[in-house]
């Protein structure tokens, strides 16, 4: 989350994934870096031991959430 | 009778920031990979990755590991991946 | 500065219990009773401090929360520490600040850590710290309530908050205070705060982020190889290697009989790193192999740590029993390098 604030000053958008057990971190570190409505993908978690088949299902879910946020 | 009880809390905090300008298209654009060194970070990014270049054409342009999960990369980092992208895929988890 | 114009302040009816409640109400606990942030009290806890309140003593990097002397103070006073611990409160946030220790993730991560203190040096006496029987245990004021501290700062100034901020999966009892004092006349050796290159009258502190504690049992041992195996096997478990760093509190009856050969502490460490290990197949075989982190160590099995340097051994409990303790770091990798600072010794003053 921090990364992808901090990359998006230098004008340019990103694009967060995040398992969903994150995600009231991911909005609390948004919230401290003053951006609370900052948008950001959620796919299931875990990401560590899955297989790839698994891992193409979360890329899925990010891909779709994140074309809206990073083009209006 | 009142006592005076004194905040626990410390100074600073968050100051309101902008983000950057969303993308009028996406077509032909070149993407940024930041992956914080988990198991597995590089494949779910790179799967994302593909489907933006399967849907629009865009290419990976640059990749970075920071190996690190419990710190931001560095300035320079994001200045590099900036430089050489139009957008940045990272990822937060487990 | 008066206090009112560095801090937000409170009215409150003159009464111990509602101001307790008052407290909850507002979400400054670790989920205990507090001593009530009274101004009176925290200006005592000030006064042993040299430095003006609002000096910044540790900053949290991604909330951007500064803990200022005043902060410190607050968070001491609830959590029911005499005026004359403060100075170790002070030290161990010094020795925090900053990217090594890493403030952020190891009281975000699921690893669930607690930064543990370690004390070392005349200090111990000075302000009744207990360094002998149930040492990581309950009953001694100066341990629990500057342990208990720490973790109130994570909390109220850091904004490490439990469910939201803090994503601990289990967490450990350690969370509440976690603050030991080495044992320095049942210490064979030279102790901590020597080693780490301070005067024989300057104390130190160490902060460590560790996970959960380890007791390690051998009654039968007679020479330092049985006692030292068991706890390189502790520190060599499946479960716990990594490549982060380890404390190992050796108890007073442990610690002679490993210095009875003449062993150092050294000695000690360099045993430790060499047998606490685990072969390439047996990490492959529980899918805890990491190339890249056992390319770092350069070693033909994965050891844990870099080297005996990443090892810190004390001394520290009752005059009875053959336990002693190993503390696994938080991180698996290493996200968080423990840090030292001397106690009262104030560079800038």
């Amino acid at each position: 989350m921090h990364d992808g604030i901090s990359f998006e000053q230098l004008g340019k958008p990103a694009l967060v994934i995040c398992t969903h057990p994150f995600e009231p971190t991911g909005r609390n570190i948004a919230r401290a870096l003053g951006v609370p409505d900052y948008p950001f993908a959620m796919v299931d978690h875990p990401i560590g031991s899955r297989t790839v088949s698994e891992l193409r299902a979360r890329a899925r879910s990010a891909f779709a959430q994140g074309v809206g946020i990073l083009a209006w | 009778m009142t006592i005076t009880l004194v905040d626990p809390g410390g100074r600073g905090g968050s100051t309101n920031r902008t983000v950057a300008p969303r993308l009028a298209d996406l077509a032909g654009l070149r993407i940024a990979l930041l992956s914080n060194g988990k198991a597995n970070a590089d494949v779910l990014l790179r799967e994302t990755a593909a489907l933006f270049a399967d849907e629009f054409g865009c290419r990976e342009a640059c990749f970075i590991d920071k190996r690190n999960a419990g710190r931001p990369a560095l300035p320079e980092h994001h200045r590099q991946l900036a430089e050489d992208a139009d957008f940045l895929i990272t990822a937060v988890g487990d | 500065m008066p206090i009112d114009d560095l801090a937000r302040t409170v009215e409150v009816e003159d009464d111990v219990l509602g101001a307790i409640d008052a407290c909850y109400e507002r979400g400054w606990s670790d989920g205990l009773p507090v001593v009530p942030p009274e101004q009176s009290r925290v200006e005592a806890m000030l006064a042993l401090e040299g430095r003006p309140p609002e000096t910044m003593l540790a900053g949290h990097p991604t909330t951007g929360r500064e803990c200022t002397v005043l902060a410190a103070a607050v968070n001491a006073v609830m959590a029911g520490c005499l005026p004359e611990y403060f100075p170790v409160l002070v030290a161990a946030l010094e020795a925090a600040n900053g990217p090594e220790y890493n403030f952020h993730a190891s009281t975000a991560s699921t690893g669930g850590s607690a930064p543990l203190l370690i004390v070392s040096g005349p200090v111990v006496r000075d302000i009744g710290m207990n360094a002998a029987g149930n040492v990581f245990g309950p009953g001694n004021r100066a341990n629990a309530t500057i342990g208990r501290a720490m973790r109130l700062i994570v909390m109220n100034v850091f904004e490490m908050i439990p469910g939201v901020s803090d994503q601990s999966t289990q967490g450990h009892p350690g969370k509440y205070c976690s603050c030991i004092a080495e044992r320095a006349e049942r210490t064979p050796w030279e102790p901590l705060h020597v080693e780490l290159g301070y005067g024989e009258d300057i104390s130190s502190v160490t902060v460590f982020a560790g996970a959960g504690f380890c007791n390690v049992e051998n009654h039968g041992g007679n020479a330092p190889e049985p006692i030292l195996d068991c706890i390189a096997d502790s520190m060599a478990s499946l479960g716990c290697i990594t490549i982060g760093q380890s404390v190992v509190v050796l108890s007073p009856e442990h610690a002679d009989i490993v210095a009875s050969t003449g062993w150092t502490k050294a000695d000690v460490k360099q045993y430790l790193f060499d047998h606490a290990k685990q072969t390439v197949a047996a990490m492959r075989r529980v899918k805890k192999y990491v190339p890249r982190e056992h390319e770092r160590q350069g070693t033909v099995d994965m050891h844990r740590g870099f080297g005996a340097e990443d090892i810190l051994v004390t001394v520290a409990g009752g005059d009875a029993g053959g336990h002693s303790a190993f503390i696994p770091s938080w991180s698996r990798t290493r996200g968080s390098v423990m840090q030292s600072k001397p106690i009262g010794v104030c560079i800038d003053c």
